[in-house]
């Protein structure tokens, strides 16, 4: 409504400017402009205060802190990668992918996905590998790459990440903690 | 002869005559062999090593105080069954390989000994095992048991740790040698070979399924799914009583494309 009030007002005062010579028009000029720039900045005011009231997206960082446990089985392997697939619960609930990748003999690196609803999440990370008999585990930091939907922007670095690997069956358990933005 | 042969001529004798002084040098020559069996990429195999000691001077070759053999990069140690119980050593010097679990044994193998007092055609330890060992710091650890009878009575434990390699290789098999008593308080025997396997071949486990126990093989480390020009390179340093140490090296050829 102000947007519309001002147009009008300046749109009639630039008309007769050019019947009043043009040191009136270029005054016009100036005074549109600068109720320009008033009008954009109120709009630009308005939306922020708008988002910010809205939703997720133009809300500034929120921080989540992260306390997930996963539960996967194999599903192939190739050479020197494994793939997991399986169930997260905790903080973010949803499907959970891990991809390891052997890089020595007692270490390893490895690529999350978790998707809960709306979202998802991807993090890489490095551990230390241990084979202990039957069960094997793995110990590092991870940090949260990016996120998706709900969680665009998702960011962190510094997060526990630990897990199992019964050996026989390929069956892995992982534990992931620490914090993230978003 | 051109300029540039005459360079490649100069650097070559430099080259050897470098070279001269290690070789020279060593009180011990040694050969080194290796093999994948299958040796089909991305497969589970069993790794075979073997190496044969002489010595330079034509008598005993100084016994042998420790090995480091390098193993080649891309070999997948996570997927593999092998070791999937631990033996302790303690128990398996009382009770020999009864006081382990047959879920532990990783491979096996035999030795040539001589003793100082000897012919020289060695004699042989027929039974070498290897089995998975409580792992120290993080590396998991092969435990080598040597029942020698005659004429040197001996059970004999040491260790190999399997540490991560340098960039060249992907991972060392570090063991330190205990000298073998050719009989009490005398001088200790001269390793003469050694082949040894570590790998499912001949080798069975069981698990309990439904509460019944069945046997299955384990699957051992898998070949690397590329294999290097001129094949999958292998290396091993050995360190000897006198002091000396000499590498050998070898290549197991890739496999063909069939």
């Amino acid at each position: 409504m102000v947007r519309e009030t001002c147009s009008y007002e300046v749109r009639g005062k630039l008309k007769r400017a050019g019947r009043f010579g043009v040191r009136a028009r270029a005054r016009n000029l100036l005074m549109a402009g600068a109720m320009s720039v008033g009008v954009l900045t109120g709009i630009a005011v308005l939306g922020a205060g708008t988002s910010s009231a809205a939703g997720p997206r133009a809300v500034a960082a929120r921080t989540i802190t992260l306390h997930e446990a996963g539960s996967l089985h194999r599903t192939s392997s190739s050479g020197l990668k494994l793939n997991e697939q399986g169930s997260a619960s905790g903080t973010i609930k949803g499907k959970i992918y891990i991809h390891l990748d052997v890089v020595s003999p007692n270490r390893v690196t490895a690529e999350v996905n978790i998707y809960p609803n709306g979202g998802s999440l991807t993090g890489s990370g490095s551990a230390n590998y241990q084979v202990n008999g039957g069960t094997a585990s793995f110990s590092g930091k991870m940090s949260i790459k990016r996120g998706t939907g709900s969680y665009n922007g998702a960011h962190g670095s510094g997060l526990s990440f630990s897990g199992t690997i019964q050996r026989l069956s390929g069956a892995v358990t992982v534990h992931l903690s620490g914090s993230m933005s978003t | 002869m051109s300029p540039m042969s005459k360079i490649r001529a100069i650097t070559a004798a430099l080259l050897v005559c470098c070279c001269l002084p290690a070789t020279a040098g060593a009180a011990q020559t040694v050969t080194l062999h290796t093999s994948f069996s299958p040796d089909k990429l991305g497969q589970s195999t069993t790794v075979g090593f073997g190496f044969q000691i002489a010595s330079t001077s034509g008598g005993l070759p100084s016994p042998l105080t420790g090995l480091s053999l390098h193993l080649p990069p891309g070999i997948d140690y996570i997927t593999t069954t092998l070791g999937l119980s631990i033996c302790q050593p303690a128990s398996l010097l009382e009770r020999g390989l009864s006081g382990c679990s047959p879920n532990s044994r990783l491979g096996f193998g035999s030795a040539l000994v001589e003793v100082p007092f000897g012919t020289g055609s060695g004699h042989e330890i027929p039974d070498i095992q290897a089995l998975m060992g409580p792992s120290h710091n993080g590396n998991i650890v092969v435990l080598f048991y040597a029942n020698g009878q005659e004429p040197v009575y001996a059970q004999i434990v040491f260790q190999g740790e399997l540490v991560a390699g340098s960039t060249a290789f992907g991972g060392d098999l570090d063991a330190t040698i205990p000298l073998i008593p050719s009989v009490t308080n005398g001088p200790p025997v001269s390793i003469l070979s050694v082949e040894s396997t570590i790998g499912p071949s001949h080798l069975i486990y069981y698990k309990h399924v439904h509460g019944k126990r069945v046997a299955f093989h384990p699957r051992g480390v898998s070949v690397p799914l590329r294999c290097p020009r001129g094949g999958f390179p292998f290396s091993a340093n050995f360190s000897f009583l006198d002091g000396t140490s000499t590498v050998a090296r070898s290549v197991v050829p890739c496999p063909s494309r069939r």
